[in-house]
């Protein structure tokens, strides 16, 4: 496999504090990836940092061979690089399908169109609608925004993200908040998107049976550094990491 | 039957704005409404940035005025018969202008945009004043003549400023509707998200911001030919505040309620103006109503009911 995302010494201090240290990542082409960590450990920081969102003090990033590192967010997303957010980011008087049509208008390129009506485009109609089918929000698309329910907002969140169609994916704690059986329902949902639209996906999280359940390759960040980086099992047992994060009785 | 609904307003728009010259009350109330029409456009051009983008400028008189100074100075320098030429100049005049001030002020957000906003369009005002030579000074211009074609009756001018708005308005209209004016609703909303749709906020912003001046422009240069005179309070900062005041009283949040805003501002100032000179005291208590009972603004008691049922 190829490799989609290469982070080189990625460096940022907020005042004294280092949020994230010469943190060096790459990621394969397809890949589904967990970063882990205690609170304030940088994972946020990180996201922010690569999709150009806070400029970082150094370091680079490589995506499908192209410096990305400072480039502007809107760039970044347009080149295929998406995000959702950790408190589910809508559009709160908008309802469901609007959400998720706005993006589809910025996918195909129709949002800068000034006297066309805004439905007047059947493709992105059609986007958004294929959308909130696959992730299954089709029967609650008239609604608004403000009135779904936590779990929903943030798949309303995820939906908007994919409209997008992103190479790369990045969840910052997709199940936060949510009700034990949700979360299952959110670990198998964010399974099959990623096989079927073929994602390369990075997720921030805390509930370790879903880190552990889906996650190919898990990264752990300690205070802005990479502490340890490998499959499942070579994590569980990571002395390190058990040490600063996980605890003896976890696992 | 939704689509019946989006067009009750434009209904209603043509029934009052077009039944005034049916029922044709006198030359007064032709001219109050001719007043009410040209407001109307510039509140209207005003809450494109500030009910659906979200930007609260307090110096839309700049572009108001320099509408009003254009074209009254260019009347004055040539003859009245390219007016509507001179109007469309006034306005691309505001335009380029708040290309240079929205490029300043869109960096700041929130109280800083405002007051900056504020500060220029003061700037202006002042400006006027000393550049006596240029502008009038304080006298302003007077007798700008119109065309023959309109002078004579207000009746006339009243249908040229009919038209004129209506086109403007038709435009915003479309805007408003367009994934454009979804773009700037959902910028209101959440910038950020914006930003991670893969869309750039500034340039909008920005956008909206020209557009919103060009039509202030062609509202303040439709003015410059009402009274045959403008003066450097069309720049003052309370031209300003009649902006936010008549969208707010109408409902920002709706497209046409700037206008029913504009009605009331325009009818207060001329109804309780006839009985005292403190007829602004009557705007501040229909403010007080309005914002405690109904935070929507006049036509958004309708959208408020809409919803329950």
């Amino acid at each position: 496999m190829s490799v989609i995302l290469e982070i080189k010494n990625i460096d940022k201090h907020f005042g004294g504090i280092h949020v994230a240290n010469h943190v060096s990542i790459s990621v394969k082409k397809g890949e589904m990836s967990a970063i882990i960590g205690p609170n304030g450990a940088g994972k946020t920081t990180f996201f922010n940092l690569i999709t150009g969102f806070i400029p970082s003090d150094d370091g680079t990033v490589i995506y499908e061979d192209q410096d990305i590192t400072s480039e502007k967010p809107e760039k970044i997303v347009k080149l295929g690089m998406v995000r959702a957010f950790q408190v589910s980011s809508l559009f709160l008087e908008e309802t469901v399908f609007d959400n998720v049509y706005l993006a589809a208008l910025s996918n195909f390129r129709k949002n800068a169109k000034i006297f066309a009506d805004r439905m007047a485009f059947k493709d992105a109609r059609e986007h958004a609608g294929f959308i909130l089918d696959k992730i299954g929000l089709s029967h609650c698309k008239d609604l608004k925004a403000s009135e779904l329910s936590h779990g929903d907002t943030k798949i309303l969140d995820i939906a908007i993200a994919l409209t997008l169609n992103p190479k790369i994916l990045l969840l910052d704690e997709p199940t936060a908040g949510m009700a034990p059986d949700e979360r299952i329902k959110m670990m198998h949902l964010l399974k099959e998107l990623h096989e079927y639209f073929q994602l390369t996906t990075i997720f921030i999280e805390h509930d370790m049976d879903i880190v552990f359940g889906i996650a190919e390759i898990i990264r752990v960040l300690v205070q802005g550094q990479l502490i340890a980086e490998g499959p499942p099992d070579y994590i569980r047992q990571h002395e390190t990491v058990i040490e600063a994060y996980l605890g003896k009785e976890v696992l | 039957m939704k689509k019946l609904k989006d067009y009750l307003p434009w209904v209603c728009y043509f029934v009052f704005f077009l039944g005034i010259l049916i029922v044709d009350p006198g030359t007064h109330y032709i001219h109050l409404v001719a007043r009410v029409i040209i407001f109307s456009l510039y509140a209207v051009a005003f809450n494109l940035l500030y009910g659906t983008t979200g930007l609260v400028s307090f110096g839309h008189a700049l572009f108001y005025g320099i509408g009003a100074y254009i074209t009254g100075m260019l009347v004055k320098a040539t003859g009245p018969e390219f007016f509507l030429l001179f109007i469309v100049l006034g306005a691309a005049g505001a335009a380029l202008v708040s290309v240079f001030i929205g490029l300043l002020t869109l960096r700041l957000t929130g109280i800083y945009f405002t007051m900056l906003t504020l500060a220029f369009a003061q700037l202006a005002w002042g400006l006027t004043f000393k550049l006596y030579h240029f502008t009038g000074g304080d006298d302003g211009i007077q007798a700008i003549a119109k065309p023959a074609m309109l002078a004579g009756s207000v009746t006339k001018y009243y249908l040229f400023c009919f038209i004129v708005v209506t086109i403007c308005m038709y435009i915003l209209w479309r805007i408003r509707r367009s994934p454009f004016g979804s773009v700037l609703n959902c910028i209101r909303q959440n910038p950020q998200r914006i930003t991670f749709l893969g869309l750039n906020v500034y340039k909008n912003q920005l956008k909206a911001f020209v557009i919103s001046a060009f039509f202030t422009g062609v509202a303040g240069g439709l003015y410059a030919g009402l009274d045959g005179s403008i003066h450097p309070d069309m720049l003052h900062w309370p031209t300003s505040g009649n902006a936010i005041l008549m969208a707010t009283i109408g409902g920002m949040g709706t497209f046409f309620g700037p206008v029913v805003g504009a009605g009331i501002l325009t009818g207060l100032e001329t109804i309780v103006g006839k009985y005292t000179e403190y007829w602004s005291f009557s705007i501040g208590v229909v403010v007080l109503i309005v914002v405690l009972l109904f935070p929507r603004g006049v036509l958004g008691i309708k959208r408020l009911a809409g919803n329950k049922n």
